[in-house]
């Protein structure tokens, strides 16, 4: 039986930790959350990571060496599919085994499987089977799952508010920012909402008086009608969300320009960029600026492009 | 009568300009970077006053380049912006009708797309600098060409040698390997700038509608082989404005002369040309980040700090940046 559980600050912490969260509590685990990226994590991941791995994932390895010392056991889901028809990236798919190999010294590793596409039954049976590292009644481990997902419905209404992850998580109050411009942040949590990898870009944005929309604070229903615009349905659910945001802000024009944040090595991100640059283009309605961040990212040139991108909307706007 | 101070100091020149009330440029002086900000400022500013008429009174400064911080701690800013912005202000004051800008400086590219005076769109080149000025620079010192003097090298070739202009390391081998094989000079030259050209085009203006009149500005513009080859790509002609080479000091200057408008400058006057700045570099220990912070120091008193990233170093006033040092070195001692 399992005691302290180690869940890693990266990733999809950003998605799904209040779910995770309750789930592990009403399991009776105790949980420990590693600390924000810093520059330590980021070296300590990318020294055990394979050079061709995007950034997200060295920093996930970073939070798991991180924690290597405090708990019992590293929670590493393996999230193969969320809906019906999509999947997610195969990194994802692949994340226990990259844990498992990067070093021998981490404690072991729980990766209780979600896959959608497997019906009803086999995700039930796969949960259950999670469930016996903590205890072998059925209707425990149940009930700690509905205690999640309804952990997750606050959550994903706090999103809605206008909250970012980390505020909801942190339980804080939505603040009313009185920018006189509102830019929308696209791209994975992870990224956007990490404030070591990408400089601090909403932070420093709301200080330059700029007005914060994000991804995730779009219900999911939008963005999937929005998604639904493509020609053919996008399989990899987290960048359908990336497109469907994107599309609905080209559309209804609720903010003054989006930045695209986007790691380098990340394969599904470099289709989905210039998915989103040409329709960007063809609609021509805000302009759409990429930003591309990776462990060497240098600090000057992204502020520097970060600031005249707003200072260009500005001047656009009077 | 009121003067208006832009500097720009950027990776390969250091210019100062300024401007009267009208926007008028009064006074410009270019000059090479090498390396050393500080003293380019410096010296700068020396012969900025030589050339000054004793009426002038500087009423606002604006910093812009990739040393902006710096230089505005050096000269006393009362705006500090990125080069970006500062070039899409300078085109549009110097040529109110331009519908194109196209800019290409030491270590960036850009292009703005202007209607009615109003940017419509902008993209600028990401983190490679690949064709680039510096990039030219370094092709000129390694073919031993003063970089003056590429332009007219260009302009005679007859026969220009397709280089590859994706990435500079490519570009690089490739004009070695056209040399070795026996190519002219000039021929080589021209195929560069054909191939930057090309790269800008791609990389930037894929897919922008580039109508005239076209603004072609940064030191790059100089470069009458890349005038012609923008020329013979695009099939219109391209405008280099009179001040091309110091556009970006010329928006700081358009800045600060909108920031002050009639308040206090806190231009620190031309004296600071002789006062001994010292930067030093340094880990903050506040926290698992260990950010390099730059202090920069005259008598041992620190004047200001940055290169954090939670931002406490990055305080106004100097006073302030002072304790803030002090205190960490005492700290770091325990």
């Amino acid at each position: 039986m399992c005691a302290t559980i180690g869940v890693p600050q990266a990733l999809l912490y950003y998605k799904y930790y209040p779910q995770w969260e309750a789930f592990l509590k009403g399991l009776g685990a105790e949980i420990v959350v590693s600390s924000a990226t810093t520059k330590r994590t980021i070296n300590a991941g990318t020294s055990l990571a394979e050079n061709e791995l995007c950034l997200p994932v060295k920093v996930f390895f970073g939070h798991l060496v991180e924690l290597r010392n405090q708990v019992d056991a590293l929670f590493v889901p393996r999230v193969v599919s969320v809906e019906n028809g999509a999947y997610t990236c195969p990194k994802f798919l692949g994340l226990p085994d990259l844990a498992r190999s990067i070093d021998s010294s981490l404690p072991s590793v729980l990766d209780p499987t979600f896959n959608r596409r497997l019906g009803r039954k086999k995700f039930y049976e796969a949960l259950l089977d999670f469930g016996k590292h903590f205890t072998n009644k059925k209707y425990r481990i149940l009930r700690a799952w509905m205690m999640g997902l309804s952990a997750q419905r606050v959550f994903q209404r706090k999103l809605e508010s206008g909250l970012t992850p980390v505020e909801a998580i942190a339980n804080a109050e939505v603040q009313t920012y009185k920018g006189n411009l509102k830019i929308g942040i696209a791209g994975h949590p992870y990224n956007i909402y990490d404030s070591y990898i990408n400089l601090n870009l909403i932070k420093r944005l709301r200080e330059w008086g700029v007005d914060v929309a994000t991804t995730e604070m779009i219900p999911q229903r939008t963005l999937e009608h929005e998604a639904s615009y493509l020609p053919k349905r996008l399989f990899w659910s987290y960048e359908k969300e990336v497109v469907g945001s994107v599309f609905h802000w080209l559309r209804n024009k609720s903010v003054d320009g989006i930045i695209y944040v986007l790691s380098f090595a990340c394969g599904p991100d470099s289709l989905i960029q210039v998915l989103l640059e040409s329709e960007a283009k063809r609609r021509g309605s805000l302009p759409l600026m990429s930003l591309v961040i990776d462990e060497h990212s240098g600090e000057a040139g992204m502020i520097t492009r970060v600031e005249a991108f707003v200072d260009m909307l500005r001047w656009r706007k009077v | 009568m009121r003067g208006f101070l832009g500097v720009d100091v950027g990776s390969v020149s250091t210019n100062l300009v300024v401007i009267d009330e009208y926007g008028s440029v009064i006074s410009l002086i270019y000059r090479r970077t090498q390396g050393q900000p500080i003293s380019a400022v410096q010296q700068g500013l020396k012969e900025l006053q030589k050339d000054l008429t004793p009426d002038i009174k500087i009423a606002g400064v604006g910093t812009t380049g990739s040393a902006r911080y710096l230089s505005g701690v050096i000269v006393g800013a009362d705006i500090v912006k990125n080069e970006i912005t500062a070039h899409a202000i300078a085109a549009s004051h110097v040529a109110p009708q331009v519908r194109t800008v196209l800019e290409i400086g030491g270590q960036d590219s850009k292009i703005i797309l202007l209607r009615d005076g109003i940017v419509v769109d902008f993209a600028m080149n990401t983190v490679c600098a690949a064709g680039t000025g510096s990039f030219l620079d370094h092709q000129a010192a390694r073919l031993g060409i003063p970089i003056e003097e590429f332009g007219s090298y260009a302009l005679n070739a007859t026969v220009p040698c397709q280089i590859a202009g994706r990435c500079s390391v490519f570009a690089e081998s490739d004009m070695i390997h056209k040399q070795q094989m026996g190519y002219r000079m000039e021929d080589i030259i021209y195929g560069l700038c054909q191939a930057l050209v090309r790269n800008y085009l791609n990389n930037l203006a894929k897919g922008k509608d580039l109508s005239s009149p076209i603004v072609f500005q940064g030191g790059v513009a100089a470069n009458a082989g890349m005038k012609r080859a923008f020329e013979e790509a695009l099939q219109m002609e391209i405008v280099i404005p009179e001040h091309y080479h110091v556009m970006g000091a010329i928006g700081a200057a358009l800045l600060a002369k909108g920031t002050v408008r009639n308040g206090e400058t806190r231009f620190k006057g031309f004296s600071v040309s002789s006062i001994d700045y010292r930067t030093r570099s340094f880990h903050c220990k506040g926290c698992e980040n260990n950010c390099e912070i730059v202090k920069i120091q005259v008598d041992g008193k620190t004047l200001a700090c940055w290169g954090g990233r939670c931002g406490k170093w990055e305080v106004q006033n100097p006073e302030e940046a002072d304790l803030l040092v002090q205190a960490s070195t005492t700290s770091s001692v325990m």
